[in-house]
This record gives structure tokens, C-alpha cells and sequence, in this order.
């Protein structure tokens, strides 16, 4: 929309010198970008491909370039680490949705002198350490933690330690970690919906829900992707959760790779694991865009 | 949703029920998400080294602890140090490439931007990872430069981001007629340019600092005795003990992003929550 603006404000003030006197006025010269895209390089996307290239030429690899790849896949223990990466990741990229998008949606449609306070409460928590979030989850699921303490109270007996203390804790330390940041990519999409749209589907005679499934929902895809994919790479990605919650039960890659590098200094396996979960990051990325393209496409 | 033009009566009635319980059910939603961190901030208040519900009576021991650690206040001071510099040295270098990028037509210029933010996906602990092997190639051994290099090159995408995205709206018509109307390069950069892109500078520098002040997965590889990260710190002393202290230090880490985004808000008006 912008650029449409703009460009027909160009052809109207400027006919047929349109490039020259952009140019002209452009305040900021490309050179500028310089400093960045050099730090970055020297600083980010070569020792990516440094640890890229040690992984599959350094120690076992110097025979076998693969070596650490296929012993990732084909050991049944790291097949299991890389299953319960994705797996943990998935089942709280679903968990994060369904109970956000409520959220969105009201953020977006409902809230009008509450919003800013719900904005403060879902931001607010993004300032605090991620080790005070995970201390916080403690003190509520641990043994001794407020949930058993409530549920003395009325009499309930406390939830055996087994349930608490591993899984069950990570999922709802990394949910709380990281759904704030779905219900933020949801919310704008959801915005940018013409409420008339679902009017002329109520007014066309389909009920509230149907209306939500075949409007809303349909429409909002954009932010349902972006936030999924956002929040599933962070997943991928989280290890301080599993490592303060897990009771040494969830382990997946980057918990591995900290062990890896504390205890055993198998770097370059380590090495090689980092650049599995890079190339899962890439892999996500890549769905994203063709996602989000496939979307925007007029249908 | 309720239009009041197709409302049969029983329908508005359902919707309004519905609309109650989606409010009823965002706020326990959101009172779940704030439930730990305020009961960690009411557990540094607490008198007794290990924690119990309900809380008996109210005390600043802990928070006296925190400030007879040394380790939690030479970190603290360090993570504030490391914070500012990177948080620095990254806008000086980012700003200008944002908005080098943001008014740029080349084709490259997408690709530069995607590359430019993708720090922000890639996992902590790889970055980390293949920084701390890289840099000790090159005799860069662990300490406060490599910390400070590596917390540079999370800070940049964060600025750029937020820098990129609130220039692209403003018009370039407003940078032309300055030109126009005779102003040189500089003037218009100081006068017209800088002042539009001030609250998305204050907002991307300060959440760049908060990530920085915060960050554990990077930090951990780049620590030693010597210069330590309050993360890194609070997460050894988590793993040996576990007393309400930490609890302490947590809520003063809290009251300091706190008070930056008040303040800030407060100086700069109303709109950086918005652009996090």
C-alpha cells in the first residue's frame, strides 16, 4: 500500500526522473550499512561456518565427514534427543496457540480502555529473567509450592512430586516463557480484519462459530503461522527451562549440547549438534517466508 | 461480531455470555502469566531461608544477602557495564544501516535486512557455541571483549529492527522537502530524521539492553571468575543453593528494566511498549 503511494506520487511530482531524484534525496548512503554487515559477517556468520566446517572435518570427522551427522540420526539415544527436541517443541507450539489465540482475538476485537494494561501484562514479563520466571513456576509446582499448599487447603492431597517435577514443569515453564510472543503475532492480523467481513457472514445466516472457522480463522493465518513458527524455533532453541525444571528428564539438543560442552568437551560433536539446530532454524525460516508469500497471493 | 443489525435476541444474549467468558478467561490468563514473578518478588520478602505458603511475616534479610554477596553485585555491575557498551557501540552501528537499508531500492537490500535480523533466530547456546571456538582462534580468550563482541552482534538486529521498521512509514517527503527547502545532509539527518525515528531508537536500544542484561545462553560460554554476568551468577547459585536471595536479586533486576521503561516512557512519551 505504501509503495503504491509512493510510487505514483513519484510519477506524478517527477515524471520520467524518477531513480535520479530518489537517489538524490535518499538521506542515508548505502555505504552506511557497511559497519553492520561487516560486523555481522566477521562476528556471526563465519563462525557459524567455522563451526559448520570444524564439525565435519575435525577428530572422528577426519575420515568420515559425516561421521557426527550420522551419529545423530542413526544413534538410537541422540535420535531420541532430536525426537524429543521436536517433539517438546511441537506440543508446545499447539499448547501456546490454542490458549493464546483467545487472547489475540479479544486483544484485537474487545479490549478497548483494558488494552494497554493487557499489552503492559503480556510485555512485562519479557523484562524479567528468565531465571526469575523459571524460579516462579518452582514456587508454584515444587512439593512444598503454592499449588499443593491450595490444594491442601481444600483437602486435596498434594500431586505426587513424579508429575510435577520434570515434563509437566518444562512444558508450562517454556509456555509461560513464550506465549507472550504468539499472542503478539497473532494480534495484529486479527486487527487488520474488516469486522464487516464477519458481519456479512453473520448476516448471511452462519452462526458464531461457523463465522470463526471460516472467516476469522482463515483470515488470521498469517499471524497463526508467524507466531507458530516464532515460537517453535524458540522452543528449539531453550535449554535454562529444561536444565532448572526437568529433574535431568527432558533432554533435548541444546541441553545436550551444554552437557556436551560442561562435561564431556566432545566439541566437536557438540559442534555438529549446534549446526543441526541451525539447520532447523534455517528450515523454519524458509517455511515461514513460503508461508507467508503463499498467504499474501490473491487467491 | 454482536452487529446490531441481524440480532435476534436470543443470539445477542448468547453472544454477550460468550463475550463474558472470553474476557473472564483472558484475565485468568493473564493473573497465571504474572503469578511468578509476583510470587518471587513477595518470596524475597521472605523471613525464613526456605519458602512456605502462606508467608508468616516480612523481611529485608535476603535482600541484605544480596548485598553481602559480592559475586551478585560484581556481576550486577558487570552486566550493567557490558549492557551499556554493546548496547552503544551496536545502535552507533546499526541506526545508520537501518536506515541505509530502509529507503534503499537495490534488490540486495532484502536479502541484507534478512541477514541483518538473523541473529534473533538462531538459538543462544549455537551462537555461543561456535563464538567462544572462533574467537579463541583468534586469541580471543573469554573475558569482557569477547563478551562484549558477542552481546554487539545480538544487539544490532534488535535496533535495526525496530529502527527499520518505524522509518519505512515515515513519508520521505518530509526528508525531501528539507533538502529542497536547502538543508545539507547533516542538517537534515540531525533536525528531520533523528527526531522521526527517536522513540524506535529509545525502544530498540532499550530492549537490546534488556536482552543483553538478561542473556544466559551466550553469556555462559564468555564467563570467567573474573568477569562475570549476573545470569550466569544467579544460575550457579540457583544449582548450589537455594535460598530467597536469589529471589531478591531477581526482583532489584526486575525494578531496574522497570524503572528504565517508566523512565523512558515518562521522558519520551507514550509508544515504545508498542514497537517491542
Amino acid at each position: 500500500m505504501s509503495s503504491a503511494v509512493q510510487h505514483t506520487h513519484a510519477s506524478v511530482d517527477r515524471p520520467g526522473r524518477k531513480t535520479r531524484s530518489r537517489r538524490d534525496y535518499a538521506v542515508a548512503l548505502p555505504v552506511w550499512a557497511a559497519p553492520a554487515i561487516a560486523a555481522l559477517t566477521l562476528l556471526f556468520a563465519v563462525p557459524l561456518a567455522h563451526n559448520a566446517w570444524q564439525s565435519l572435518t575435525k577428530e572422528e570427522a577426519t575420515a568420515d565427514a559425516f561421521f557426527y551427522y550420522r551419529k545423530i540420526i542413526s544413534d538410537p539415544y541422540y535420535r531420541g534427543v532430536l525426537f524429543e527436541t521436536l517433539s517438546v517443541s511441537f506440543i508446545v507450539t499447539v499448547l501456546c496457540l490454542l490458549l493464546s489465540y483467545p487472547v489475540a482475538y479479544y486483544l484485537a476485537r474487545h479490549a478497548r480502555r483494558s488494552r494497554s494494561a493487557i499489552l503492559f501484562l503480556l510485555v512485562a514479563p519479557l523484562l524479567t529473567s528468565v531465571i526469575m520466571r523459571t524460579l516462579g513456576i518452582r514456587l508454584i509446582l515444587a512439593k512444598q509450592g503454592l499449588l499443593n499448599a491450595l490444594l491442601d487447603t481444600v483437602s486435596l492431597g498434594p500431586i505426587p512430586p513424579s508429575l510435577l517435577n520434570g515434563p509437566f514443569s518444562v512444558y508450562v515453564g517454556i509456555i509461560h516463557v513464550l506465549i507472550p510472543f504468539m499472542v503478539l503475532s497473532i494480534t495484529p492480523v486479527i486487527q487488520r480484519i474488516e469486522p464487516a467481513i464477519e458481519e456479512s457472514a453473520v448476516i448471511l445466516g452462519a452462526g458464531a462459530l461457523r463465522t470463526f472457522w471460516h472467516v476469522t480463522l482463515p483470515l488470521s493465518r498469517e499471524g497463526i503461522y508467524t507466531g507458530c513458527i516464532l515460537v517453535f524455533m524458540m522452543s528449539n532453541g531453550s535449554f535454562i527451562t529444561q536444565l532448572m525444571l526437568g529433574a535431568g528428564k527432558v533432554v533435548t539438543m541444546p541441553v545436550l549440547i551444554f552437557q556436551q560442552f560442561n562435561v564431556t568437551q566432545d566439541t566437536a560433536f557438540a559442534g555438529a549438534m549446534g549446526n543441526m539446530l541451525l539447520i532447523m532454524t534455517i528450515v523454519c525460516l524458509a517455511i515461514q517466508s513460503l508461508l507467508i508469500s503463499r498467504s499474501r497471493r490473491p487467491q | 461480531m454482536s452487529s446490531p443489525i441481524a440480532s435476534p435476541r436470543a443470539s445477542n444474549l448468547r453472544t454477550g455470555r460468550a463475550s463474558r467468558m472470553l474476557e473472564v478467561y483472558v484475565w485468568v490468563f493473564l493473573f497465571l502469566i504474572a503469578l511468578p514473578i509476583l510470587l518471587v518478588s513477595v518470596i524475597s520478602f521472605s523471613p525464613t531461608p526456605f519458602l512456605s505458603f502462606p508467608m508468616q511475616d516480612f523481611s529485608l534479610r535476603w535482600y541484605g544477602r544480596v548485598f553481602e554477596y559480592e559475586p551478585f553485585l560484581q556481576s550486577l555491575w558487570t552486566s550493567v557495564e557490558l549492557a551499556t557498551a554493546s548496547t552503544l557501540v551496536a545502535s552507533i552501528v546499526a541506526v545508520p544501516c537501518a536506515l541505509a537499508l530502509a529507503r534503499s531500492q537495490a534488490g540486495a537490500a532484502e536479502w541484507v535486512t534478512v541477514f541483518l535480523l538473523s541473529p534473533i533466530s538462531i538459538p543462544g547456546i549455537v551462537l555461543g557455541f561456535a563464538l567462544l571456538y572462533y574467537l579463541s582462534n583468534l586469541s580471543v580468550g573469554p573475558g569482557f571483549l569477547a563478551l562484549f563482541l558477542a552481546h554487539t552482534v545480538i544487539a544490532i538486529p534488535y535496533i535495526s529492527r525496530t529502527v527499520l521498521s518505524v522509518y519505512r512509514t515515515v513519508p520521505r517527503s518530509i526528508e525531501e522537502s528539507a533538502v529542497i527547502l536547502g538543508a545539507s545532509r547533516t542538517e537534515t539527518i540531525f533536525l528531520i530524521t533523528l527526531p522521526q525515528i527517536r522513540y524506535a531508537i529509545y525502544s530498540g536500544t532499550l530492549f537490546a539492553f534488556l536482552i543483553s542484561l538478561d542473556n544466559l545462553p551466550i553469556s555462559f560460554f564468555f564467563s570467567t571468575a573474573q568477569t562475570n554476568v549476573l545470569p550466569v551468577v544467579m544460575m550457579s547459585y540457583l544449582q548450589n543453593q537455594y535460598d530467597p536471595s536469589i529471589a531478591a536479586i531477581a526482583t532489584i533486576q526486575m525494578l531496574f528494566a522497570v524503572i528504565a521503561l517508566v523512565l523512558g516512557e515518562k521522558l519520551l512519551g507514550i509508544g515504545a511498549l508498542k514497537s517491542i
